[in-house]
């Protein structure tokens, strides 16, 4: 994970309810409940799930002046479907191409808002060399005082669908694979 | 196609002899056919809400089983297998303690069962199927619904080793409660939904 670190820094005011401080945090990415888990059809039968397992990074969320900032790194070597030979394939220059992409980021500052509840963070996603922009909508949005960590821990679902063949990858276009990936997100990050 | 003789043939000889011919003009559709679960493609992935923040999921599988239907009769029995042990939630240590015994108890039930043969039919297709689903040697009830449903006879470039290949995505839940898995609640949810990616070859 050492590898992956990022250093996104970025200030956070009145993080909890009814506390107007406005100091500087920074949460940092809870790897063990954050991952991208993407769907694609497999032959309009059944949806092939895999998930990345290495991922780093950081959040900025400013509930009172409704705002953030956001910078994740994903390991895109730590692919995993289950099944090995799958794995390999994704990994391989006919799909992922991880030899040359090691890394896929996620970065976004434009944070849409109901009233204390993420909407929306829209950005940009560079995968395979590419960056185009992305936006993830929340499904679920919340924060709370972890009893274990005895922090502040905010987060939630996404969901976002990316048209692969926009950052080169067409594979299996032609035998029916669909264009269309849906990515469906955990994340949760720790008050600093 | 034997067991479909009978259905086929409820009244006079002339008409079962017409019931038969129909039945050989439009070739095997009507006889049950039996479907070995792909290991390839036969998951279920489990999600629970942490702290009502944010989902937690985990992958168990391949299934392993088979699946015989009969959509013009609108029967079927199935039966699937689901070793925990192979649970994988992308964090070793988790999955460590999910398969202790008060979480799965994969090592003193090894496997899961879903047993079912109460099914819901739509044009054709399973829609819904019902049956008995046993973890950590517990049997409750336990629906399934089709998201998606589909037979496909295999072209390049997959392997032309399957007569026909159905499959799916199903969708269901339970209480973990249930099943006695208490603990963490309620800050990791009692609600488990699954969804069930499952293909069958024959």
């Amino acid at each position: 994970m050492n590898k992956f670190l990022l250093t996104a820094f970025f200030a956070a005011a009145a993080a909890t309810a009814g506390v107007a401080q406005a100091a500087p945090a920074t949460y940092a990415i809870d790897p063990t409940h954050t991952f991208v888990t993407f769907e694609i059809s497999h032959f309009g039968t059944s949806t092939n799930r895999a998930r990345f397992d290495k991922k780093a990074g950081s959040v900025q969320f400013d509930r009172a002046g409704k705002a953030g900032k956001v910078d994740i790194t994903i390991d895109m070597t730590s692919v995993n479907s289950g099944t090995a030979p799958f794995d390999k394939h994704l990994q391989s220059a006919d799909l992922l191409d991880v030899a040359r992409f090691p890394t896929a980021r996620f970065v976004a500052d434009q944070f849409a808002f109901n009233g204390d509840k993420v909407t929306e963070i829209s950005g940009t996603l560079t995968l395979l060399g590419q960056t185009k922009p992305v936006t993830l909508k929340a499904l679920n949005f919340n924060c709370y005082d972890s009893p274990m960590i005895k922090r502040e821990v905010c987060g939630g679902d996404f969901e976002t669908t990316l048209t692969r063949s926009q950052y080169g990858v067409t594979y299996g276009l032609n035998y029916g694979f669909p264009d269309a990936v849906k990515l469906i997100i955990q994340v949760e990050a720790i008050k600093q | 196609m034997t067991a479909a003789l009978p259905r086929a043939c409820p009244g006079a000889f002339h008409r079962c002899t017409l019931a038969l011919l129909a039945l050989f003009s439009s070739a095997a559709l009507a006889a049950p056919q039996t479907y070995t679960l792909d290991p390839a493609h036969s998951w279920v992935q489990f999600e629970l809400l942490h702290f009502g923040t944010s989902t937690l999921r985990g992958r168990i599988g391949p299934l392993q089983g088979s699946v015989t239907l009969d959509p013009e009769a609108g029967t079927g029995e199935l039966g699937l297998r689901i070793t925990t042990a192979t649970l994988s939630t992308g964090v070793r240590v988790f999955d460590a303690r999910i398969r202790q015994d008060d979480l799965l108890g994969s090592d003193t039930w090894p496997d899961a069962y879903f047993v079912a043969s109460r099914w819901r039919f739509e044009a054709g297709r399973p829609a819904e199927v019902r049956g008995e689903f046993t973890l950590r040697g517990i049997s409750q009830p336990l629906s399934l619904t089709a998201v998606r449903y589909r037979c496909r006879v295999p072209t390049a470039p997959e392997p032309a080793d399957a007569t026909e290949i159905c499959g799916g995505d199903f969708e269901g839940e339970f209480r973990r409660s249930d099943f006695g898995i208490t603990f963490g609640l309620p800050f990791v949810g009692d609600r488990v939904r699954l969804r069930v990616q499952v293909e069958g070859r024959r």
